[in-house]
């Protein structure tokens, strides 16, 4: 190498390395966000986005619908979840349970799933079979079937698995009591299973309104990715999509009320099923600024991914107070909480790692984090988030999870870009306005 | 609203729910016609023999921004030495609890500090670590990859530990009815095998020393017994030149590992108990020795599994759970090792039906039943086992384990890129041979379950050998008596 040319070298090596500096792997787009990407909405408003990817024969496609538990009424929690069952029990073409069979039979995968303000169904499949799940999918849009009999059947399914999972699973309900504290608004703080009285109050008329209301295009997004040729799958997807007849315009849900100045900040709980004692501790968050959200995120990793964390190497590897650590970040459409809970061998050390996560949670406000250990959160960032767009399934959910939380996804890389810029003073400004104690929230299970 | 308008409303109300919305078109009657299936172009897999002897293999997922590393040490739990089994689950847990220069917590540390995963699995004949990264941080996850394995201290204070994890974790694992179950099958199958040395409960781990960890490494953690695999964006040349840079330092040495004769299959009644106080139902777990996945009975057959018992819509579930009602599942399915494979059914059912059960499932996986299959039943299992190829090895570890398996198995391209042509070319005749090869030994079975709940059932069988969770006789049920 010439002289020249080292000093080139070792001024983009400074260049890299000083804060304000430019690092070229930053600002380049990483690989897995180049990808093609095609939509557009048909006349009955259904959003409609596909993605080329030619690696293998396979196409996953998601349906994802803007209706979750944040649209129940109260005495009616749970409808959302078992819309999610009673889309599996037919429609005009399709008998109970044949979605399952064909796609199970052609060596496809599915599932569905609920979220607080989503729903999601969907498949991978041979990319020769694209037709057969539009079909399917088309099928339980426009016409599904809900009868009598059939939506007592799923509720009690529904009832059933409640009953046994809160007769079995210890904490269970200290989880839900712990949402209601933090979110003291029924909208956004009620289970997401509903209450088995609730459930039992739904009548088939109250699930074909649901239906009518929310599972309808102009509430929906189709995403399709993986092996396809996108004339042929517009066809396919005219054909089979663009006769369901639009729904009525779907209004925003309420905002969220907040009870201010909640008489249950700190509470107990005799839970009978506790093994141990355990914590619950959270902050609320109502109000994030521009950009804030970002830092959140890497805030989030640092605080509680791997066992590297700060959270877990303090509670579990240094000073072994907590037997189970778990926790996060949480996004109930815009109202969102950093919640931490940990379950640990007596009463003494459980008050030990109350007083151990307040200590790391003011330490994120009175000292910079070091630019060694952001840094290794943004790699952890980078694996999570090239991760949620590795195979064609998580990719198509990523994609109809972000359409429906209105992110612009021809912004992908540069919203990526945004995360990697957080910086330590972001940080620590952010922890100073979120974690302070009159958004701290604390529940105690105590054991019978 | 009077009362007149609100009857009007009604009678409209149900008018639209028992009538179509609106009429509908011929299409929506009936699924539509698949187009041609596409072709499966996989990357090549290629490899190169390093002048240490060991074997890199790189598979080329260029739209990857992650690696999936794979090293593969060809050495498993079956060359532990029999009076220590557990030997290789232990010397596998202690690499990367340190180096002359690194502690635990050091390495944890840095492999922490670039996002890496890693992890260690050992199965019968190979020991097998994953190691997920950034593309651009290969170099930093083979520095310290290299550097655990080949510096690896095993250092005594951290044998205690890694001793408690491994026997936590079997411990943990006993609480699982078919895990419990599985072992006890494979110990019966493999017994008076190599391969017996294979199944071990928690008890033995406290028997092996450092001193035995550290032979197992010095004989079988050597380059030419070894294999590297990258998928992701890398090519062969940069990874042949980064291997080699990183693990030149690696000394060969010849080792003597003659490939292990099968196990005979079992062809004498066979059924074992053990006691699960906690389990609700009860777990069959029941199977036979079968060939290897290099046998050319390999595709026939798994299309004779699928049909049989590979998904919900198979015989073994259709007739346990939706037609007999015995049942919440019943799969069934293969493992593939070196010298053998293992055919196995398992299924939950409920106490006073354990010997219909067993009954119902050795019919359906007799050669016998297999004579009423028709071509179309064959046809639906290929289609299948074509269509969920590509799908179970799309996520990259998946992809890059598969990789490994097919260059530690030396199983070619007929189980990559000619996976489709192999399934396509089995027909009914080939299937029925297979079947008529295989599935006549009789299979040895095993339960599992609570036995205050089990034992009057358990009296319908012949004899029932019971034995404890770690694999001990304790007594037998002949003919109604327990002795």
């Amino acid at each position: 190498m010439s002289l020249k040319k080292s000093a080139a070298w070792l001024l983009l090596a400074v260049l890299s390395c000083s804060p304000g500096g430019l690092n070229a792997q930053e600002q380049a787009p990483p690989k897995g966000l180049n990808f093609p990407l095609t939509q557009y909405k048909l006349k009955n408003g259904l959003h409609v986005i596909l993605s080329e990817d030619e690696s293998l024969p396979l196409v996953s496609v998601v349906v994802a619908y803007g209706v979750g538990p944040i649209r129940e009424q109260p005495g009616k929690s749970g409808l959302a979840y078992l819309m999610e069952n009673l889309m599996f029990q037919g429609s005009e073409n399709i008998s109970p349970m044949q979605h399952i069979n064909y796609i199970q039979r052609i060596g496809g995968e599915f599932n569905a799933n609920t979220a607080f303000d989503k729903s999601f169904f969907y498949q991978t499949v041979p990319s020769n079979q694209l037709a057969l799940v539009l079909w399917l999918e088309s099928d339980r849009m426009g016409s599904l079937s809900v009868t009598g009999v059939n939506v007592e059947r799923a509720k009690e399914t529904l009832m059933a698995e409640q009953r046994q999972r809160r007769s079995a699973e210890p904490y269970l309900e200290s989880f839900f009591l712990f949402d209601e504290i933090l979110f003291p608004d029924f909208v956004y703080g009620h289970p997401l299973p509903g209450t088995e009285e609730d459930l039992r109050n739904i009548t088939a008329e109250d699930v074909r309104s649901f239906y009518r209301t929310y599972y309808v295009p102009n509430n929906a997004v189709l995403c399709i990715t993986g092996s396809l040729n996108v004339p042929r799958t517009k066809e396919l997807i005219a054909r089979y999509f663009e006769t369901i007849p639009r729904g009525n315009d779907v209004p925003d849900p309420p905002a969220p009320k907040l009870v201010e100045g909640s008489p249950l900040r700190d509470s107990q709980l005799r839970e009978s099923l506790a093994p141990s004692p355990a914590f619950h501790f959270g902050y609320r968050i109502s109000h994030l600024q521009t950009g804030e959200y970002y830092s959140l995120r890497i805030l989030d990793i640092l605080m509680f991914r791997g066992k590297g964390s700060r959270l877990y190497k303090r509670l579990v590897k240094k000073e072994r107070v907590a037997l189970h650590l778990s926790g996060g970040l949480e996004d109930r459409r815009g109202l969102r909480a950093f919640k931490v809970f940990t379950i640990s061998n007596n009463p003494v050390m459980s008050d030990l790692c109350r007083k151990a996560i307040a200590s790391e949670m003011g330490r994120l406000r009175t000292t910079l984090v070091s630019d060694a250990e952001l840094a290794k959160a943004k790699d952890l960032f980078k694996m999570d988030y090239l991760g949620r767009l590795s195979t064609c399934l998580l990719k198509a959910l990523f994609l109809s999870e972000a359409f429906l939380s209105d992110n612009r996804l021809e912004d992908l890389a540069a919203e990526y870009a945004k995360y990697l810029k957080v910086t330590p003073v972001t940080i620590v400004s952010l922890a100073n306005r979120l974690f302070t104690p009159e958004n701290a929230f604390t529940l105690s299970l105590v054991t019978k | 609203m009077n009362g007149m308008g609100t009857c009007f409303l009604a009678g409209l109300w149900v008018l639209t729910f028992s009538l179509p919305a609106r009429p509908q078109e011929r299409f929506r009657k009936s699924p539509p016609i698949p187009d041609p299936l596409q072709e499966l172009r996989l990357p090549l897999i290629e490899s190169v023999t390093l002048s240490n002897g060991l074997t890199l293999a790189v598979a080329r997922k260029a739209s990857s921004p992650l690696l999936s590393l794979q090293l593969v040490v060809l050495a498993g739990e079956s060359d532990s030495r029999p009076d220590l089994p557990g030997a290789a689950s232990l010397t596998a847990n202690m690499i990367g609890r340190g180096t002359d220069l690194l502690s635990a917590g050091e390495i944890e540390e840095r492999i922490e500090s670039f996002g890496g995963e890693f992890a260690a699995s050992v199965s019968l004949d190979v020991t097998v670590f994953t190691f997920n990264v950034l593309e651009e941080n290969l170099d930093l996850a083979l520095e310290i990859l290299s550097t655990i394995v080949l510096k690896a201290s095993f250092p005594d204070g951290q044998m205690d530990t890694v001793k408690r994890t491994v026997y936590y974790e079997l411990f943990e694992k006993e609480k699982d009815p078919e895990f419990v179950a599985k072992r006890q099958l494979f110990r019966m199958l493999f017994k008076g095998h190599p391969y017996q040395t294979s199944i071990f409960n928690e008890d033995v781990i406290k028997n092996v020393g450092r001193e035995d960890i550290l032979a197992f490494y010095d004989r079988f953690y050597r380059p030419n017994n070894a294999l590297l695999v990258i998928a992701g964006n890398m090519n062969l040349s940069t990874a042949s030149r980064k291997i080699s840079h990183y693990f030149n330092t690696w000394t060969a040495r010849r080792i003597d590992h003659p490939l292990l004769p099968s196990p005979p299959p079992n062809d004498k009644e066979q059924v074992a108990f053990i006691d699960l106080p906690q389990a609700k139902d009860a777990t069959i777990f029941l199977g036979n020795v079968i060939f290897p996945a290099t046998s050319s009975d390999y595709f026939p057959f798994i299309v004779l599994n699928q049909l049989l018992g590979g998904t919900m819509g198979s015989r073994l579930f259709m007739n346990l759970r939706e037609s007999k009602g015995y049942a919440s599942y019943a799969f069934s399915g293969a493992d593939f090792f070196k010298s053998c494979g293992v055919f196995w059914v398992r299924a939950k059912v409920t106490p006073e039906v354990i010997r219909s059960s067993v009954q119902e499932i050795l019919k359906e996986i007799g050669p016998a039943a297999m004579e009423k299959a028709s071509s179309f039943e064959i046809e639906q299992a290929k289609s299948f086992l074509i269509g969920n190829f590509p799908l179970k090895n799309e996520p990259l570890t998946s992809f890059s384990l598969e990789v490994a398996r097919i260059k530690t198995f030396n199983l070619g391209e007929d189980h990559w890129n000619k996976y489709y042509e192999n399934i396509i070319l089995v027909n009914l005749e080939r299937v029925l041979a297979t079947a008529q090869r295989f599935l006549q030994p009789r299979p040895a079975v095993v339960i599992v379950g609570n036995k205050d709940l089990i034992a009057d059932y358990l009296r319908e069988f012949e004899t029932v050998d019971i034995y404890d969770v770690s694999g001990n006789l304790k007594s037998t049920i002949n003919k109604g008596v327990e002795k």
